[in-house]
């Protein structure tokens, strides 16, 4: 094969763009269908057309600013991947840390990295990429609908304790996410990094609307609450980081 | 109104077709790689993908169990099919589907939570499509209209989310997320620290599942009164 040509042209083709929107078209095709299953379920339960539209409302709000970063980053991978491969991965079982160290496992391992790839190596990339992460796949084909046992065996049929998992769940998910941003170069307890004022800001603050929203029945601060909480997290964290 | 709807229509459908659309997304997602190899020529040796593919399943391996068993108790049946099929979990799958529970004032965990958490959950995918499409295809001119100031804000958008999320559900439990913290904290700082290096490979996976089944153990004994009640 002729290494000469630049990987870049084929990772760009028309056939290339093809390919990879034949797999976002299935994860369209899924979310719409699921969508319609759920709205005609939601009728079904009694749930209210206002409650389905401010749980759409607030949902699409709530998507936009980490749909913006998965943006910026999906950039960084189009550099070297080219635009159809890291837009499939990145609305695919994506996220950009894992696509770029997949695609540099893939690189290593043919003997150059990222920023030297030839068409080889490029496939390379993209095989292992997509290799990498078929056991979510897999795993989720085959058990998604067993794994309710998980939840009764936990909750040893008390429905009350429904909730209680979940909430459970939530709060030691989040905090180990975050706690990430509380930690030094030294891998010591730090509490005054900027990240850290982000996440303690936007942790104080939607306590606060959501309480708020909650005592006064506001019905917009519940859907914009998150939104907010987010955003003035992050400007705080970036003034913090700037100013000193 | 039909009591049965959920359990006896809904469930199995969603059941049906997630097995059929994660098959279909396990076959088409390798269609990048085949039109590389086998349209362009571009073969890489065998052994070069198994070992770059051996590479990641030891970062990653872990986490094909542990985050879908992790994020479970959150997202129900259908939301583990949309989440594991498009990605990006923690970054926008689990917000949208807290945000919009909390919107529709639905309680997670119940039929119409699961419900409402999956009409969430397909939003923020068609979002997340639809941005990444129109940022694919005009690629990096966009990067380009966005000032220096906004990227290097948008570093902060994540820890941001992170402390959101947390917020929402601590408001209402608050002694329980403060233990989270604890539990979730020290993990970390015992990982980082080299002290859960007698487990194999990276230990993160070790973190998150201490982390949530921990806290979730710790929500039973600390409102054992409450369950008790009635």
């Amino acid at each position: 094969m002729n290494e000469s040509v630049n990987y870049l042209d084929l990772a760009n083709s028309p056939l290339m763009w093809l390919g990879a929107a034949v797999a976002v078209g299935i994860v369209v095709f899924q979310s719409v269908l699921f969508f319609r299953k759920s709205l005609v379920a939601a009728k079904e339960a009694g749930i209210s057309q206002e409650q389905i539209n401010s749980a759409i409302k607030s949902s699409a709000i709530s998507s936009i600013g980490p749909a913006v970063v998965i943006l910026v980053t999906m950039i960084s991978l189009i550099v070297s991947m080219g635009a159809p491969v890291s837009w499939m991965r990145l609305s695919f079982i994506g996220s950009v840390n894992y696509e770029a160290m997949a695609a540099g496992f893939g690189a290593q391992a043919m003997g150059t990295s990222l920023e030297n790839l030839d068409p080889t190596s490029f496939a390379c990339g993209v095989w292992v990429m997509i290799c990498g992460s078929l056991g979510w796949l897999i795993f989720t084909f085959l058990f998604t609908d067993k794994m309710d046992k998980v939840n009764h065996l936990m909750s040893r049929g008390n429905a009350k304790m429904v909730p209680l998992i979940s909430a459970g769940a939530m709060l030691g998910a989040f905090a180990n996410l975050g706690s990430g941003s509380f930690f030094n170069a030294e891998n010591q307890f730090a509490f005054g990094g900027a990240p850290a004022i982000a996440t303690i800001i936007g942790c104080g603050l939607m306590m606060f609307l959501t309480k708020t929203a909650k005592d006064k029945n506001i019905g917009w601060l519940r859907e914009w609450a998150f939104a907010i909480s987010m955003f003035t997290g992050m400007f705080c964290g970036h003034l913090w980081n700037t100013l000193l | 109104m039909n009591n049965d709807y959920y359990s006896s229509t809904y469930m199995p459908s969603i059941i049906k077709w997630g097995k059929i659309t994660m098959l279909l997304g396990i076959v088409t997602c390798f269609l990048p790689a085949i039109i590389i190899s086998f349209v362009y020529g571009y073969v890489p040796p065998f052994y070069a993908i198994l070992a770059g593919t051996i590479s990641q399943i030891s970062v990653s391996g872990a986490f094909y169990v542990v985050e879908p068993i992790s994020y479970f108790p959150i997202l129900g049946i259908p939301g583990t099919y949309l989440t594991f099929l498009s990605g990006n979990t923690s970054n926008m799958r689990i917000p949208c589907a807290s945000v919009a529970q909390e919107a529709a004032g639905v309680e997670m965990g119940t039929e119409k939570g699961s419900i409402i958490s999956t009409i969430g959950i397909a939003m923020s995918i068609l979002i997340n499509i639809a941005i990444l499409t129109v940022g694919a295809v005009a690629g990096s001119a966009i990067l380009s209209v966005l000032p220096e100031g906004v990227k290097s804000a948008l570093n902060f958008l994540l820890p941001a989310l992170y402390g959101a999320v947390f917020g929402q559900f601590a408001v209402a439990r608050p002694k329980l997320g403060a233990i989270a913290v604890i539990i979730a904290f020290g993990m970390n700082y015992l990982q980082k620290n080299g002290f859960l290096s007698f487990l194999p490979g990276n230990a993160s996976y070790a973190v998150t599942l201490v982390a949530v089944f921990g806290s979730i153990f710790m929500a039973r004994v600390l409102y054992k009164k409450e369950l008790a009640d009635d």
